[in-house]
């Protein structure tokens, strides 16, 4: 296996800002960029994305995708921490390792996760603790995405507990670090590794290597992720390595300073008094997305449209979609899949109606959790410093004709 | 026998991997701003991470872009030296700034 490979300057073209030039605007949060451009060139295994980086890789889904259940793998959002990421992996080879606090480290190959444990299948979102971040004002910190650094998927692979189960945990295992192959140019120190509690792991985490019934794509992981439904997806390590079981909690950057919020009851700050005490961001907001329309398209007066989109939530399962086309004056509800594909995915929604008036027209959707958590109104999401978890009220813009 | 063989062959089809040899990502060149540090915060940034890296986090205020600078430093082991450091930030600020210190 060749660890630290460089990407090879394959093709050159030019990158543009993916941001737009923004004018400075009041302090208040509003909708996320929706109207960026996918970019020429496809990545491994993709089709064109919105593009933001090429070293990492940083790839955005186009919003179109999410009028379906499934999000396809070769438009699935891409998101890596490191510049270097392997370039080729050894399918016979590769080995994830179990080791620490565990009564027999545990090498297990590809073949072994297939034919020693039970086989599981759950579909779940993949969601970046920052996606939408574009929508907070004064800009936030990080990549200013839209609305689609967010995915959903059918996964395959084992339960983590039975790994864990299988290696057998040591009296005193009380934290699993996770490390997979990105690595930084020069230090070794800051892998990008992360941590959860022993006592936190549960039935539905398992380790993956197929995605919608296909091996992984590389830039998705391949061969082997952690799968964390319900939770951000800073925690999901790609091209999982080894897991060491430890009795203390390790300092790690990318768990002490990354991907956190004010731990107060708002999760929210001033750009002017910064919140001390912090907490990792992990559940899921309840979210809602309208795939179709597009942001203005046109339409013709009394013809119908049927407006679609995904709702989704830290797994409690979504109520209700209610829709608006009066700018939020009345909301009326939409039509939800079935729910089989369970609570961690996205659940598809439609709402059919018929403009009766010319001009512009704001189509709006809201999800409502079985915990009765409910989307805010855009303008009405608090900041905070790193942009994490917007779940504002997602609105498109028509024009009747 | 067919029974044997089908599973055999079943067995190892998710085996086969779906990419031979190598992948490889485009390098893709984000233009940078004429100006002044434009060399140093070129041959400093982008050696590590593509300057798209840089220029999609917004435009942001100089203490933002000052800390960022430094973290690069200290985390990632950077080689920016002590007096390159002001001239990443000023380029980075003048050229990708909200107008705020």
């Amino acid at each position: 296996m060749e660890r630290r490979d460089f990407f090879k300057k394959a093709v050159v073209t030019a990158g543009s800002i993916a941001i737009g030039t923004n004018i400075l605007e009041a302090d208040e949060t509003t909708q996320p960029a929706n109207d960026r451009a996918v970019t020429p060139i496809a990545f491994p295994e993709k089709r064109p994305m919105i593009m933001y980086s090429d070293r990492p890789p940083l790839l955005e889904s186009p919003r179109e995708v999410f009028t379906s259940a499934l999000t396809p793998n070769d438009l699935f959002f891409v998101r890596w921490h490191m510049p270097m990421i392997p370039k080729h992996i050894n399918t016979s080879t590769f080995r994830v390792h179990i080791n620490g606090l565990v009564n027999k480290e545990i090498k297990l190959s590809l073949n072994d996760l297939k034919t020693k444990f039970k086989q599981v299948e759950l579909t779940a979102v993949l969601q970046c603790g920052g996606n939408s971040r574009s929508a907070f004002h004064p800009t936030a910190s990080g990549i200013q995405w839209g609305a689609g650094a967010m995915g959903c998927a059918k996964w395959k692979g084992v339960r983590l507990k039975d790994v864990l189960d299988y290696a057998g945990l040591k009296e005193g295992a009380t934290w699993l670090g996770f490390n997979g192959k990105e690595k930084a140019v020069y230090s070794e120190t800051a892998n990008f590794i992360r941590e959860l509690k022993v006592d936190e792991v549960n039935e539905h985490m398992i380790l993956a290597y197929e995605m919608n019934g296909e091996d992984l794509p590389y830039l998705n992981g391949f061969p082997l992720r952690l799968i964390m439904p319900g939770t951000y997806s800073d925690s999901w390590i790609k091209m999982i390595s080894d897991i060491t079981v430890t009795q203390k909690k390790n300092k790690l950057l990318f768990m002490e300073k990354a991907y956190r919020i004010p731990d107060n009851a708002c999760e929210c700050e001033t750009p002017d008094k910064i919140v001390e005490k912090t907490k990792p961001i992990e559940k899921i907001n309840v979210n809602s997305i309208i795939g179709y329309p597009k942001k203005g398209s046109k339409v013709r007066k009394d013809a119908h449209i049927v407006v679609r989109g995904v709702a989704f939530d830290a797994g409690a399962g979504i109520k209700t979609v209610r829709v608006s086309v009066d700018n939020g004056q009345t909301w009326n509800k939409a039509l939800l899949d079935d729910g089989t594909a369970g609570n961690f995915a996205f659940r598809t929604f439609r709402y059919t109606f018929a403009p009766k008036k010319t001009g512009k027209l704001t189509i709006m959707c809201k999800a409502i959790s079985n915990n009765n958590e409910e989307q805010p109104l855009a303008k009405d999401i608090q900041w905070n410093h790193g942009g994490y978890k917007y779940n504002g009220i997602d609105e498109v813009i028509l024009e009747v004709v | 026998m067919l029974k044997k063989l089908l599973l055999v062959s079943l067995f190892l089809l998710p085996l086969s991997a779906q990419i031979e040899g190598d992948i490889k990502v485009p390098f893709v060149n984000f233009p940078m701003k004429e100006g002044k540090g434009i060399y140093s915060t070129r041959g400093k940034c982008n050696m590590c991470h593509s300057f798209g890296y840089v220029i999609n986090q917004g435009k942001q205020s100089k203490a933002f872009w000052r800390e960022k600078t430094i973290k690069m430093i200290e985390v990632f082991n950077a080689p920016i030296s002590k007096k390159d450091i002001e001239v990443v930030v000023n380029y980075l600020y003048k050229n990708y700034g909200n107008q705020e210190n």
